[in-house]
């Protein structure tokens, strides 16, 4: 009976997975594709908590994909999610799921670089940049969920690959208020500065994708690094301050001053293994002695900055022959480095492929180590969340 | 924590109906790196004296049989992922446009283009063509979600469509010799030997080769192999001469 019931849910999923449709006059294609993903978390809260709201069903994604080519000269994707939208209404910007996901054009005539222009993700982390279908977790680690830096924002990028697209090599200047860009107007903030980001990265002996999973068992050991860094001087004019939530939950992502970001990424893959670890640091230096990230202390304590930072470490594998992916993450964030301590998690996912990655039952345990309690104070010590994503 | 832990692992364990099979691996017996850019598929030629190679940028080459170029058609397509040579023609498959194109061999000169409309994924579109003697069709195989293949007739023209369910996750090339077909599934890693008559497979082996393209067999009975991310050729003992 059990393996019946297998058997047809397996048949149902694999006839209702059929992923994208496009349309070609040969030299323009189009191609529709949606996402729709949906879990249920249960939270297991601290002794003497009792605020159980997290401990929901919650529709993840509803997303409508429109991706456009020309020629092999112009390209262009928007990517909205309704169930963003619905959920942003309250005014508040999630920055994992900002609503409208993209929504660019990019040039690739030209022999220097292509361009890139609109609104996309930002080339900074490896991590950010894979996405969410081609993972085993139903969240990013923190440090490269959008609380620290955008992983979105309008702009122009230049990009170009060298050496058979083994290294890729990215620059780009935008408005700097990440997801918040969209918003509000479109307008900037009232520093009217920029954000400037670089990242370059090298795959060897070929091309890497961004992906966390190596799904083809690859002979050969395969490795990428890259190193990314971002710049915004936004210093505020007296009396203004940053468009609602720009500024992100811990006050990081936007700094009413300089805000240096820097990071590193390495990944592997090799026979159904692959790992990845990436670090990052922030150096904020706020314009002003009193901002709430100095803690109150003196500009002799502080030095005029302070420094934030983290790192994540994952390993997964791929068992092909049960189409079920298992992944471990460890990851460790400092959010000022003017208070003590820091916190830690430990994640796990299991990932069953009904139909690759179009079709997954995923499963993910995150487990609260350790938290940097007056600065993030914490509910729970850990969580289930099971649900199941479709690429339609 | 432990009980719904095992529960829910226990449900994933009952949907793993596929166990692995005893499956054969090879090993190359040479590489070449080859100046193709990121050769999507090959052909050998009927004399048996060059291989013709396409590469994913759109390029029509033809080298010999250690990869060095002789010559290349005055032509830019767009994700050309197939390629079949016959004692008169050169055909093209171009997987964004969905057309075969088809040179004359003396002077890879264009003469014909045919577009075999398909509303799948863009990138999930046309990788193998070659032509199925046994049913006197030429076999266009669908990449993936749903593996398809198109029987063509004579002109080109789409006579019979075929759902070849799970065969593999994706395919990736296909080619046609010694009264039967074989099919290469990159994701896989393995060539396929299938009935031409009704594409039931007959036998399978795995291979080493990341991101493998395009296969073919040499005059000798040998198998060639290309793989786009390296841009390298393997050459592997004619799979069915070896041992178990």
């Amino acid at each position: 009976m059990k393996n019946t019931f297998c058997l047809l849910f397996t048949l149902f999923i694999g006839g209702f997975v059929q992923a994208q449709v496009s349309f070609s006059t040969g030299e323009h294609n189009i191609e529709i594709s949606s996402r729709i993903s949906t879990f249920y978390n249960q939270r297991f809260l601290k002794d003497g908590e009792s605020d159980r709201d997290k401990n929901r069903f919650r529709l993840r994604d509803a997303q409508l994909i429109v991706e456009g080519r020309i020629s092999d000269q112009w390209e262009y994707e928007v990517q909205v999610d309704f169930a963003d939208i619905g959920a942003n209404n309250s005014g508040d910007i999630d920055p994992e799921n900002p609503g409208l996901m993209d929504a660019f054009v990019t040039y690739k005539g030209l022999d220097a670089f292509n361009i890139k222009v609109g609104y996309s993700k930002l080339p900074y982390s490896r991590s950010s940049l894979t996405p969410f279908p081609a993972t085993t977790y139903w969240q990013r680690a923190q440090f490269v969920r959008g609380d620290f830096f955008s992983r979105r924002d309008v702009g122009l990028t230049l990009y170009k690959d060298f050496w058979k697209k083994r290294v890729n090599a990215y620059a780009g200047i935008y408005t700097g208020l990440g997801e918040s860009s969209i918003s509000g107007g479109g307008d900037n903030d009232a520093s009217g500065n920029p954000e400037f980001i670089g990242r370059v990265d090298l795959s060897y002996p070929a091309p890497m994708k961004y992906r966390q999973v190596d799904y083809v068992h690859t002979p050969i050991p395969l490795f990428a690094i890259g190193i990314n860094g971002r710049f915004a001087n936004k210093n505020l004019p007296e009396g203004e301050d940053f468009p609602d939530g720009a500024a992100g939950e811990f006050g990081l992502k936007l700094i009413d001053g300089k805000k240096y970001t820097y990071g590193m990424d390495f990944t592997f893959q090799y026979r159904g293994f692959s790992g990845l670890f990436e670090i990052h640091q922030i150096k904020a230096e706020p314009q002003n002695e009193n901002d709430a990230l100095f803690l109150g202390l003196t500009p002799d304590q502080t030095e005029g900055k302070i420094l934030a930072g983290g790192y994540l470490s994952e390993l997964s594998y791929f068992f092909k022959d049960i189409k079920t992916i298992v992944s471990v993450r460890y990851e460790q964030l400092d959010l000022n480095d003017l208070n003590i301590g820091d916190s830690k998690r430990f994640s796990g996912s299991l990932a069953y492929q009904l139909k690759g990655f179009d079709a997954m039952v995923k499963l993910q345990y995150f487990n609260n180590l350790n938290e940097q309690e007056s600065l993030d104070p914490l509910d729970w010590n850990s969580q289930l969340r099971l649900g199941l994503q479709f690429n339609l | 924590m432990k009980k719904t832990i095992i529960t829910i692992l226990g449900i994933v364990l009952c949907f793993s109906s596929v166990y692995a099979q005893e499956i054969l691996k090879l090993d190359p017996v040479k590489k070449i790196d080859i100046l193709v850019p990121e050769p999507s598929d090959i052909a050998h030629s009927q004399d048996g004296k060059s291989l013709f190679v396409v590469s994913d940028n759109g390029y029509l080459f033809e080298t010999d049989l250690e990869g060095t170029l002789i010559r290349k058609a005055d032509y830019k397509g767009l994700d050309v992922e197939a390629v079949y040579v016959n004692t008169s023609h050169v055909y093209v498959v171009e997987e964004f446009t969905r057309k075969i194109k088809m040179f004359s061999l003396p002077d890879l000169i264009l003469e014909k283009t045919v577009k075999i409309p398909y509303y799948g994924g863009r990138n999930k579109g046309y990788e193998g063509f070659t032509y199925n003697k046994a049913k006197a069709v030429f076999s266009l195989f669908v990449e993936k979600d749903p593996l398809y293949v198109f029987e063509l007739d004579e002109n080109l023209e789409k006579v019979n469509e075929i759902n070849l369910g799970k065969l593999a996750r994706d395919i990736s090339a296909a080619t046609y010799y010694d009264h039967h077909l074989w099919v290469l599934s990159d994701e896989d890693r393995t060539i396929f030997k299938l009935n031409p008559n009704d594409y039931s497979v007959l036998a399978k082996w795995e291979i080493p080769v990341l991101n493998a393209e395009g296969l073919t067999f040499g005059a000798d009975g040998n198998l060639i192999i290309a793989s786009d991310a390296l841009e390298r050729l393997y050459y592997f003992n004619n799979p069915e001469n070896i041992q178990r």
